[in-house]
């Protein structure tokens, strides 16, 4: 029962986060592997075939869930094991992989190693994104795109006390896409485009590790190439997204390749002393650089019904040094004393360029040299106490003081203007600067409870943005009793942010409560289940522009009341089959409204009102079966379901099922 | 019994001529727990044995549970050796830190907030009982994060979320777990525990690495609160993770001219009189302002 307990520990614990029905969790019988020459190998499989059919709106389905039909192989694991540690080549090869043949979401691991000679590690991971965001500009920002990542990490002395890195990571996303445009002028069409997404995304990475001085340095030197080569073209001529408008758009096509580099460094220096003290910082530079042309063509006609024919050519580069520090000193007076003090600086300095000139039926406007510059420097420092007065009872208390300088310029030389205006480049800074203060309680009154509180208030004078921490406060409670196979625990934890002038106001509210109960109560029965709730209720002031007028003193307003519960449990029966069933229901309540216009609260507009709210309910029930066929062999089914339901319009709303059965062999 | 004495009684004089007093070698531990030696090769921490250069104190079982002839001569127990199920948070990650703090990555494990919570090594990882590939961990990592981060579970249990449950992206991704420096690129100590991209910059871009410009025309909200001006980065009830259910309130909220604000102090630039908000074509934004993130050839991401 006590080597048996862990395991059902593990499935309770991974049913809990509901993850896709499959790949399976249950596992088959452990195996020994099998013993070739000195080495062990081990290795298990699982096929299968997933299958879907979806009804509604089936964009949104590929949008937020996206599995297909089609043979899996679901996961796969092998390894191979040096029994004695003294491999000729290799101590130990791992490969795991999950979804490959096309499930939406796949990845592979990878590692080799010889010990104390060198580790390889190789992370790849591929995800098919497809959103059609009905909700945002009008559909038309499409995108059906596959991301590829993958992660080569190489050691070399990986037990010593000097070691080498080697590292290559590589990140690329490509796929069509739809985007748009509006032309001729300010007061003219949206129109549609066809884009061909190419990014691509080199990071190549060189370091060491080594004891200096007691210190222990870590050296990293790394070079980020990033390019896309994202052509936009007009496949048929279009009315625009308003018919009524006189502008038309015949054909265009857009060519921006953009290119560019960010090469890093990165020192890391740390040394624990004794028992008494600890020191490190890092000290990190990136120098960003972009090179870009833009060529854009089209033709059409504008909104006055005459012909147009435009050329748009920029070109220019950006760049954006960032440097930044970070030094850590941490005291240690008694055993049960811990006192940090962190000091960081950052700077980021943004420069950038864009010589810019438009052709106006084949004629040239003056051409315009816009730059920009924004600098940010912050320089923070923050100091935290913590004591462990007992064993049942510790407390933490800091504070934190961060200062932040915002320097911009913007100017434009006007090449051709007889009678240049001024150049508009008068620096501009202003600062602001934050205070927070920390303090925390941790009790643990029995063996089996735990309770944290925590607090934080801080207090910043000028904000950058309306919607910036001014004036915040966050608690946190959680506690946790853990005893044996069960586990039963709760949160609440609030936020609460004012940030109001004396023409407009901003607060934000969210507060959030949840229990969770987890229960292994016996090797052929464990059961978890959970509840949460999270308000949000924000207001803030807004300002606009309706048929002509300003329209001033509004507020948006936007409530939010989001049920989540989830529930698995999971039965062996008869000592060979495992039946797991799960659910998770998500639901925005809204603010209980029954139409999404007229409450007329804080705007007379029926789009804000109807912005205010958005309830939907996003649940999932799902059932799998899992049944010992052979000593480690596994036939296994399961079936989930995702319905999406907005209340308020059914436009996106869609019902899926999806299952799949497959066959687990460990051997 | 009279034979499992005489096997304790060898096992003990055989490596005693090479241990130190105390140390009995892990050949010992095997006798009482074979169960773990029979494992023991897949496990990283048997390195330390098979190197055989190591001090008793830093191989084997006795590596991290410390000298065991007290443990053998009182026949087992959990008072006679470093049980970790027995010992203080602190202590465990004292002991853990022996080997295991020499590295960056670790570097604010002291002053981190799970130690500061008393989460500390092995309530994530499970050193002889590990079902993960890679760093002994007791459970999938979202499921060890779900433990105890229960609201974040729930936000990524809404329909429009990162794909951590379908296993394609890691909360490691974007958090150290073990302690990480203060963000720079914002005010304040939180967001905590983040891993950095680009070595300082949000951990966004390691991904979306299109967004990081840098820009001509920066939009500068990115820069100086970061993407959760805008975006839920955990998951959100509102299509492409926003804030808010419809663009334009998204944007509006900043966008409203209110004194005081901004990088000029004088508010966020106003939108146009041509914008008629009764006008459903103005109520996407983006539709029009597509290089949101940033755009080197408009200053009003037009293009």
């Amino acid at each position: 029962m006590k080597k048996r307990l862990p395991s059902l520990l593990v499935l309770a614990g991974a049913a809990c986060a509901q993850p896709p029905v499959a790949p399976t969790n249950e596992p088959t019988q452990i195996a020994r592997g099998e013993n070739i020459a000195t080495y062990n190998v081990l290795q298990s499989f699982e096929l299968g075939y997933r299958w879907r059919t979806a009804g509604g709106d089936t964009d949104m389905y590929r949008s937020t869930v996206n599995y297909g039909n089609g043979v899996r192989l679901l996961a796969s694991s092998l390894t191979v094991q040096s029994r004695e540690g003294h491999g000729r080549l290799f101590d130990q090869i791992v490969v795991t992989t999950q979804g490959l043949g096309n499930d939406p979401y796949q990845s592979a691991l990878l590692r080799i190693e010889k010990n104390r000679l060198y580790r390889y590690d190789l992370m790849w991971r591929s995800n098919d994104y497809f959103n059609p965001a009905l909700t945002i500009s009008y559909g038309e920002h499409l995108r059906n795109t596959t991301r590829h990542l993958q992660d080569h990490d190489f050691t070399l002395f990986p037990q010593s006390s000097f070691r080498l890195f080697l590292g290559y990571s590589r990140n690329t996303e490509g796929g069509p896409a739809l985007s748009t445009i509006q032309l001729f002028d300010a007061r003219g069409d949206e129109f549609p485009l066809f884009a061909n997404i190419h990014r691509e995304q080199n990071e190549y990475r060189l370091g060491g590790e080594a004891r200096l001085l007691g210190f222990r340095l870590n050296l990293l030197r790394g070079w980020q190439d990033f390019k896309e080569d994202t052509p936009l073209s007009l496949s048929n001529p279009s009315q625009g997204n308003n018919p009524g408008d006189l502008t038309k758009l015949t054909s265009l096509k857009r060519a921006e390749p953009y290119h560019g580099t960010s090469p890093y460094w990165r020192v890391g220096l740390f040394r624990e002393g004794k028992k008494y003290w600890a020191v490190n910082g890092r000290f990190t530079y990136v120098a960003g650089r972009r090179a870009f042309v833009l060529d854009e063509s089209s033709a059409g006609t504008n909104r006055l019904g005459a012909n147009a024919l435009r050329q748009v050519l920029t070109f220019g580069d950006a760049e954006r040094p960032v440097l930044a520090g970070n030094f850590n000193i941490n005291l240690f007076p008694a055993s049960n004393v811990t006192v940090s003090n962190q000091t960081s600086y950052n700077s980021i300095r943004m420069a950038g360029n864009s010589y810019f000139v438009q052709y106006a039926s084949g004629q040239p406007g003056p051409p315009i040299l816009p730059f920009q510059f924004l600098g940010i420097q912050t320089v923070s420092n923050s100091t935290n106490v913590d004591v462990r007065l007992r064993p049942w009872i510790g407390v933490h208390a800091g504070y934190d003081y961060d200062h932040r300088r915002i320097r911009s310029v913007d100017g434009q030389e006007n090449f051709g203007d007889p009678a240049p205006g001024p150049p508009g480049n008068t620096p501009i800074e202003q600062t602001n600067q934050l205070h927070a203060g920390t303090l925390g309680l941790r009790l643990k009154p029995v063996k089996p409870l735990t309770i944290n509180l925590d607090a934080e208030i801080g207090r910043a004078d000028r904000p950058i943005y309306p919607i910036s921490d001014r004036n915040y406060q966050a608690f946190r409670g959680r506690a946790e009793y853990r005893r044996k196979a069960l586990r039963l625990t709760a949160y609440a934890r609030t936020d609460y942010n004012t940030n109001s002038i004396s023409l407009t106001s901003y607060a934000a509210r969210s507060r959030q409560y949840g229990v969770d109960a987890s229960w292994a109560a016996a090797q052929w029965f464990s059961i978890d289940a959970g509840y949460g709730k999270l308000h949000l209720y924000t207001l803030g002031g807004i300002d606009y522009f309706a048929n002509g007028k300003d329209i001033s003193g509004e507020s948006s307003l936007y409530i939010s009341n989001v049920h989540t519960a989830s529930l698995g449990a999971r039965f062996t029966v008869l000592k060979r089959a495992d039946v797991y069933v799960g659910y998770s229901h998500v639901e925005d309540a809204g603010d209980g409204r029954a139409a999404s216009t007229g409450a007329r609260l804080y705007s007379a507009l029926p789009a804000f009102q109807a912005a205010q709210t958005f309830p939907l309910r996003f649940l999932s029930p799902q059932a799998r079966l899992s049944i010992r066929v052979a000593r480690q062999v596994r036939w296994n089914a399961g079936y989930q379901y995702y319905g999406y339901d907005e209340r308020f319009a059914t436009l996106q709303d869609y019902r899926a099922h999806t299952g799949y059965s497959s066959i687990s062999w460990s051997f | 019994m009279f034979g499992l004495r005489v096997i304790f009684t060898l096992a003990l004089l055989a490596p005693s001529t090479a241990l130190a007093a105390d140390y009995v070698g892990s050949n010992v531990c095997r006798t009482c727990h074979p169960d773990i030696w029979a494992n023991f090769y897949r496990n990283p921490h048997y390195k330390s044995l098979a190197s055989g250069q190591e001090a008793p104190e830093n191989t084997g079982c006795e590596g991290c549970h410390g000298p065991g002839q007290a443990h053998v001569q009182a026949r087992g127990g959990k008072a006679s050796i470093v049980a970790f199920s027995q010992l203080a948070p602190d202590k465990v990650l004292d002991t853990c830190l022996r080997c295991h703090g020499q590295t960056l990555s670790r570097a604010n494990i002291r002053r981190s907030v799970h130690t500061q919570e008393e989460v500390v090594c092995i309530n994530c990882h499970s050193v002889h009982r590990s079902q993960s590939p890679r760093f002994l961990l007791a459970r999938r990592q979202a499921d060890l994060c779900y433990g105890c981060h229960s609201s974040v579970r729930a936000q990524f249990a809404m329909p429009f979320k990162h794909r951590v449950n379908e296993g394609v992206v890691q909360c490691t991704d974007c958090h150290n777990p073990h302690g990480a420096f203060t963000p720079s690129y914002t005010m304040g100590s939180r967001p905590r525990m983040m891993e950095h991209a680009d070595v300082n910059e949000e951990p966004c871009l390691k991904c979306h690495a299109d967004k990081r410009g840098p820009f001509v025309y920066e939009h500068s909200a990115v820069r100086l609160e970061g993407c959760r001006s805008c975006h839920s980065p955990h998951g959100s009830m509102n299509a492409r993770m926003l804030r808010r259910p419809t663009v334009f309130t998204t944007c509006l909220e900043c966008h409203n001219g209110a004194g005081e604000f901004g990088r000029r102090a004088s508010g966020i630039t106003h939108q146009s009189s041509t914008h008629n908000l009764a006008d459903p074509r103005y109520q996407n934004c983006t539709t029009c302002h597509t290089r949101i993130h940033g755009s080197n050839s408009d200053s009003f991401f037009l293009r």
